[in-house]
Parts: structure tokens; C-alpha cells; sequence
């Protein structure tokens, strides 16, 4: 490793170490049943222009290129399994990636999201993370804003000329706080406070995730710096192939 | 075997759906059944029917499922986290002067909650624990292959439930490696500390996504040898449907609706 990688992980090691401390399991999907049936819909239906563009763009590279179908599905099944492994911890406590940021420089922000929600729904079937009526307002926050606002930054990083790896630390590590805030948003919108209103709610609900959410970015952001380092150091052609690099085909 | 999928999140709720006692029920039935207690939950949003929706799923896993209790709870605490932290955000108030029941200083702002603040969050915690029995109803009893089913049943695009039966597969394929990968840095000692488990992390990660592209060429090419057209059909186990399951369904719902009005 070189210095600066160094630092990086010695750095992301002390957060690391406040996050142990919490519990944090999957804590930032919205469970089945949170949200009234009003705010299921409205979070849906703002989400339904990205997935159908998400929808089309696939089905064009499918129509392009039959192979695709199991590349695509590959990738779909990488992003569930990123997301469902234990992210290593001092004291061993389990905390999860969300693989959004990684997804998106990976394989572009449309095809994530419509693979954000199939993803979404097998966690909700296969490890009870998140729900069905919920589903619309977690495929917003983690499969249509994350992933989008990860890509916007790693360009316009790349625009900006800045070292790859800190734009892709800079991507994955504020996809991840941006998907934290949409979701105290959400929860915000749905339960206002008594006397503070929205805004009061909102400051509420981004506290008490904090503790774990914080550190969990800065983590993801320097673990798929890891990952994007040993890909590029073994794998060019393959991220070629995915659509790394030059231009996206999905 | 038993008591060993309780570490691998993804593989003992598939686990327990493939050996559910109730896996011989009709798929779409299931769905149903779940999907209506689900909104008839959340829309009559009373504690009452909540608590007696928790109650009659779990006594239905209990003696049809097959399922041991035990293991329901621990399926039951996976939502609590979340849970505690939200209800704990609904019930408290931030101020700038004490209100409500209770008030806690903090030096610049006071935390307070109400009587009825609290109540509402606790309910709210019921609801959604009494969602989370009706969705582990479905995910428990039904595979995920039956479920993706029951959606191209009802006309989801081709393309998208196919994805959904690949992705599917591939997940445990993708899992089996990550595992034998973890075990082999485990063997030389990768998860030795925490700077050798990022390290760890980062590289079975990124050889995962090698392996996984280099499997989808090979599984593409494996489906073309086996006639692959653009539509995958698998055969499906016939579930007739029983006349006396519709009964208890809407004797239930009944039941529950009864009980919202009762309540009012």
C-alpha cells in the first residue's frame, strides 16, 4: 500500500472504532409497516421515472447484446451480496455495506436503479431488511438518489481533474450520507414533530442515526476505494467489459 | 445444521421457506393472505388489531409452519434496531424550553416527550411489528422462486421477473464463493487484524465481481447450449387451492376488520 492509502486506512480505523460500539444491522432501511400508506405511495410514484428509464436502458442492452441478460444479473447479484457482508470492525460488531456507490461507478446509475429494486425486494424476502409497502420510499433513497448523486460526484471529480481514488472515496462515501439523509427525510415527512414541525423531526431522526450511519460512510467510502484499487490493479479489461472507464452502455 | 443457519442471514429464511410446513399451500394464496393482513394492518392503525395480527401469524407459523418459536423471535429482533431508534426519534421532541411529561436538559435544548407522544410511537412500533409478522408470513412460507411466480402471473414485464429468477440463483452462487474466499484469507491468517481485514475485504471483494463476470459468460453460454431463447421456464409444482383456506382467510380478515370497528 502506498502512504496516502495508509493514512486512509488509519484514519477510516478510529471511525471504524466508534462504530463498533452500535449496533447497526441494516439500520437505515425503513421496515415494513413505518411509513403511513400515503407516504408508501408518494415515495413509489417519485421514484417510477427512474426506474422505467433504469427499465428501458436495460432492455435495450438486451436487445443489443442477448449476453448481457446474465451480466446484468451478475451484477445484480454482486450488488445483494456486497450489501449483505459483514463490514470488518474492531470489535466485531455487524455492520453492512450498501454497495449503491460501488454499483454506480460500476455499472451506471440507471441500471442500479432498476436492479436497486430487485435487490431491495429479495432483502426484504431473504434477510427481512426493509418491506414491501416501504419498498417505494427505500428504492428512492438507496436505488434512485444514492447511486445517482454517487455518479454526479464521481464525474464531476473526473471533470475536475481529482485523483481517481478520491473521487471514488468522495462518491461512495456522500452516496452513502445522502441516502441516510433521504431516508431521515422521509421519516421526517411522515412524522412531523409536535412543536418543532418538520425540520424539528428531521434534526431527530438524522441524530439518532448518526452514531452509526456517520462512521459507516466514511468506511464505505474507503473500503470501495480497497476494492476499486485491486480492480484496477487486476481486473482492466473486465471493468472495461462492465462499462468502467470509457463511457457507460447501460 | 439446524441451529447453523442462524449466522447466514440470507440462506436460513430461504432455509426455512423451502422446509415451511406450509410449503405445499398454494403460492398465490399465500401472497394474498399476506399482502391483505399486510394493508388491513396498516390501514385500520390501531394497537388492538396490530397485537392481534402479531398473535394469530405467529400461532399460524407455530402450527401449520411447523416453525419453532425460538427461531420466530430471532427472526422478529432483526427489525428492532431500526425500530427502537425510530420510535425513540417519534416519541421525543426537541425544545428550546421543558414541555410536555417529561423533559431532559442537554445544556442548549431540552429532549421531552408526552404522554400521548409515547403512546402514539408505541403504537406505531406495534403496527409496524405486526407488518413485519404479515411479510415473514410470505417470506417464510414461500421460496423466492414461487413468489417471482405469483408476480409473472401477474403480468410483470418478462424481462424483469427473468432477471429476478437469474439474480436469485446467482446470489448463492456469489455467496458459496465469497464464503470459500473468506475462508481461504481466514487460513492465512487475513482476518488477523483490522488493517488486514480491509485489505482482506477489499480484495475477496473485487475478485468476487472477476469470478462473478467470468460465470456469467460461462452461464450464458450454458443456457444457449440448452436452448435459450429470451424466456426461462422452469416447472412448477402444482398447489391446488382449498376451498376452507379462502373460509379462514376472510373469517380472519373479518375478524380483524370487526375488531377495528369495535375499537373505533
Amino acid at each position: 500500500m502506498t502512504n496516502r492509502q495508509k493514512k486512509l486506512v488509519r484514519l477510516t480505523a478510529c471511525a471504524a472504532l466508534l462504530c463498533g460500539a452500535l449496533p447497526a444491522a441494516g439500520a437505515m432501511h425503513i421496515m415494513e409497516g413505518f411509513l403511513p400508506p400515503s407516504m408508501c405511495v408518494l415515495w413509489g410514484v417519485l421514484a417510477l421515472p427512474f426506474l422505467l428509464a433504469g427499465y428501458f436502458s436495460i432492455k435495450r442492452t438486451v436487445a443489443h447484446d442477448r449476453r448481457a441478460i446474465t451480466l446484468v444479473a451478475m451484477a445484480g447479484a454482486f450488488i445483494f451480496v456486497i450489501s449483505s457482508l459483514k463490514i470488518p470492525s474492531v470489535t466485531g460488531s455487524c455492520s453492512h455495506m450498501t454497495g449503491t456507490g460501488l454499483g454506480a461507478i460500476l455499472f451506471g446509475p440507471s441500471a442500479v436503479s432498476i436492479l436497486g429494486v430487485i435487490v431491495l425486494l429479495f432483502q426484504a424476502i431473504l434477510l427481512a431488511h426493509g418491506g414491501l409497502t416501504t419498498l417505494g420510499a427505500n428504492v428512492f433513497s438507496m436505488a434512485v438518489a444514492g447511486p445517482f448523486v454517487s455518479y454526479g460526484i464521481y464525474k464531476l471529480c473526473q471533470r475536475l481533474r481529482v485523483n481517481k481514488m478520491v473521487s471514488v472515496f468522495l462518491a461512495a462515501a456522500l452516496g452513502d450520507l445522502l441516502t441516510y439523509c433521504v431516508t431521515s427525510v422521509q421519516l421526517a415527512a411522515a412524522y412531523p414533530s409536535a412543536t418543532g414541525g418538520f425540520f424539528g423531526s428531521l434534526i431527530e431522526f438524522l441524530g439518532v442515526f448518526a452514531p452509526t450511519q456517520l462512521p459507516l460512510a466514511l468506511v464505505e467510502g474507503a473500503l470501495t476505494v480497497v476494492i476499486m484499487v485491486a480492480l484496477e490493479s487486476y481486473a482492466r479489461p473486465e471493468l472495461r467489459a462492465v462499462g468502467f472507464e470509457e463511457g457507460h452502455k447501460a | 445444521m439446524r441451529h447453523a443457519h442462524h449466522t447466514h442471514g440470507v440462506r436460513s429464511i430461504d432455509h426455512l421457506a423451502y422446509t415451511s410446513g406450509m410449503g405445499g399451500w398454494n403460492p398465490a394464496f399465500k401472497t394474498a393472505l399476506a399482502l391483505g393482513t399486510l394493508v388491513i394492518c396498516l390501514a385500520a392503525d390501531r394497537p388492538a388489531v396490530s397485537a392481534a395480527v402479531i398473535l394469530a401469524l405467529a400461532a399460524l407459523q407455530k402450527a401449520k409452519g411447523g416453525l419453532a418459536l425460538h427461531d420466530y423471535l430471532g427472526l422478529l429482533r432483526v427489525p428492532l434496531a431500526f425500530l427502537l431508534l425510530g420510535g425513540l426519534a417519534v416519541a421525543c421532541d426537541l425544545s428550546r424550553v421543558p414541555a410536555g411529561d417529561w423533559s431532559l436538559s442537554l445544556h442548549w435544548f431540552y429532549v421531552c416527550a408526552g404522554a400521548d407522544s409515547v403512546r402514539f410511537a408505541a403504537a406505531l412500533v406495534l403496527k409496524s411489528l405486526g407488518a413485519v409478522s404479515a411479510l415473514y408470513l410470505l417470506a417464510l412460507t414461500t421460496t423466492a422462486c414461487e413468489f417471482v411466480g405469483v408476480l409473472r402471473r401477474l403480468h410483470l414485464p418478462g424481462l424483469l421477473t427473468e432477471l429476478m429468477y437469474l439474480i436469485y440463483r446467482f446470489v448463492f452462487v456469489l455467496l458459496d464463493t465469497h464464503g470459500r474466499m473468506r475462508e481461504a484469507a481466514g487460513a492465512r491468517l487475513g482476518w488477523r487484524d483490522f488493517r488486514t481485514s480491509c485489505r482482506s475485504f477489499g480484495g475477496t471483494a473485487a475478485g468476487l465481481l472477476l469470478v462473478a463476470l467470468r460465470k456469467s459468460r460461462a452461464y450464458y453460454d450454458a443456457m444457449a447450449a440448452r436452448g435459450y431463447d429470451g424466456g426461462l421456464a422452469f416447472l412448477e409444482e402444482d398447489k391446488p387451492l382449498h376451498a376452507p383456506q379462502l373460509v379462514w382467510m376472510a373469517a380472519f380478515w373479518a375478524a380483524l376488520i370487526l375488531l377495528r370497528i369495535l375499537t373505533a
